[in-house]
């Protein structure tokens, strides 16, 4: 060790005082422009605009769902649309249709066969089958999310426009988010084991167009609409007419609404 | 002074610490996190890349126009023309025909809308399968039974 030279006219000392300062130097540097970037947007809400050359300007919609469960007949097109439209994979759902049946006594069934991808067949209960009505479930893109605020992560999150989204490079698969959905809408996808839900059909809506179960529902019990749109027809039902949430007790605040829902529903 | 190194040892060991914690931060938080809020802004723009699978209602009528105006009249006029013959990207891409659209003869096919089930709507059309095909408890459906009779001119029209 004793025979190792030191480089000529420059002590340890000098150098390891010279390259600390020079390291704190560009820390703050990289620390300030960190800080003005989270700061300058999380604090103020988020940019003014959406980005440069996009046509599509995420602060300039705010997207809300209507299910209207009388017209809903249960054909599950939705959910073979879903599957289509974004490669769910088999035996999972990021939308699916529920019947209930319930009897002169109050007792409820309630199914969804394969999550209503080949529609549903007669049920034989035994029963005096008294009401009976489908609903279809979907993410309710809840303003006070359960899954999101526990994301160890920053994968999931709410979009400008209001569509809860998970990124899928970021999720780690912890599934926490799958635990704390009420809603059961997530789910950890078998090939990328990382967290899968309903995305509104994102890619869709910054095009223009609707979402794929709204545009394969043949009867129009589904509905998408934009509550910043001026005279949106969906605002207007929502705004005036009776509807109703899943789960309202837990204060989630869903987006998804539902006309014409049992009480059975939950 | 003669403990004065001790505080340089501790100094030199905190910006050291700093230095890492900084750097190290700099590298692993993806420069659009906090564009928008908790989140990478940038997978948001990803989301909206990904191209559609189903076309745009009328994109059908393109190239199909004569059926698309027979079905405009007719009693499926409301059920879009992907809610039985599958997505138009198996069909159509960038305007060129890639692959024939998959045909589903099957009786399950109308039977997603119109076997009776209780919970349906009373205004929709049902038929009870058994009785309207005349078959016992536990004979099977044949496989084309309803485009059997039903042909496709009858159900693309009024």
């Amino acid at each position: 060790m004793n025979d190792r030279k030191h480089a000529p006219g420059v002590s340890r000392r000098d150098f390891i005082q010279a390259a600390a300062r020079g390291a704190a130097g560009m820390a703050v540097v990289m620390f300030w422009g960190d800080l003005t970037l989270v700061s300058a947007n999380t604090v103020s809400g988020g940019p003014a605009r959406g980005r440069e050359g996009y046509a599509y300007d995420p602060t300039q919609h705010r997207w809300i769902y209507l299910v209207d469960v009388a017209k809903c007949i249960g054909c599950g097109s939705c959910v073979r649309a879903c599957e289509r439209e974004n490669n769910v994979p088999r035996h999972f759902f990021r939308t699916w249709v529920e019947r209930y049946q319930v009897s002169r006594t109050g007792r409820t069934w309630i199914d969804s066969p394969d999550g209503a991808r080949d529609g549903f067949a007669p049920l034989v209960t035994g029963a005096e089958i008294t009401k009976a009505f489908f609903v279809p479930k979907l993410c309710n893109h809840c303003t006070n999310t359960p899954c999101v605020q526990l994301c160890p992560v920053g994968a999931s999150f709410v979009s400008p426009d209001g569509v809860v989204l998970v990124d899928e490079q970021r999720c780690i698969g912890c599934s926490y988010c799958v635990q704390a959905c009420p809603y059961g809408s997530r789910f950890i996808h078998p090939e990328t084991h990382t967290a899968s839900k309903c995305t509104l059909c994102y890619h869709r809506l910054a095009k223009g167009m609707t979402t794929a179960c709204v545009q394969n529902c043949p009867t129009d019990a589904r509905r998408i609409g934009d509550a910043r749109a001026l005279g949106d027809e969906v605002a207007e039902l929502i705004a005036t007419t009776e509807v109703r949430v899943l789960k309202p007790e837990l204060h989630t605040q869903p987006n998804c609404h539902y006309a014409n829902l049992g009480g059975e529903a939950r | 002074m003669e403990h004065s190194k001790h505080i340089w040892r501790g100094a030199i060991l905190l910006t050291a610490a700093l230095t890492a914690l900084v750097v190290g931060r700099h590298f692993l938080i993806p420069e659009s996190f906090g564009e928008m809020g908790f989140y990478r802004g940038d997978a948001l723009y990803e989301f909206m890349a990904s191209p559609p699978v189903h076309g745009a209602p009328g994109a059908c009528a393109a190239c199909h126009d004569d059926v698309a105006a027979a079905k405009a009249q007719g009693g499926h006029r409301t059920v879009e023309c992907e809610v039985c013959h599958g997505p138009l990207a198996v069909h159509v891409k960038d305007g060129e025909k890639v692959g024939d659209m998959p045909v589903d003869r099957s009786w399950q096919l109308c039977a997603h809308c119109h076997r009776y089930l209780a919970a349906r709507p009373a205004a929709m059309p049902q038929i009870d399968l058994r009785e309207h095909l005349d078959l016992g408890p536990q004979d099977p459906f044949p496989a084309e039974a309803c485009l059997g009779c039903h042909d496709r001119d009858a159900i693309h029209s009024p």
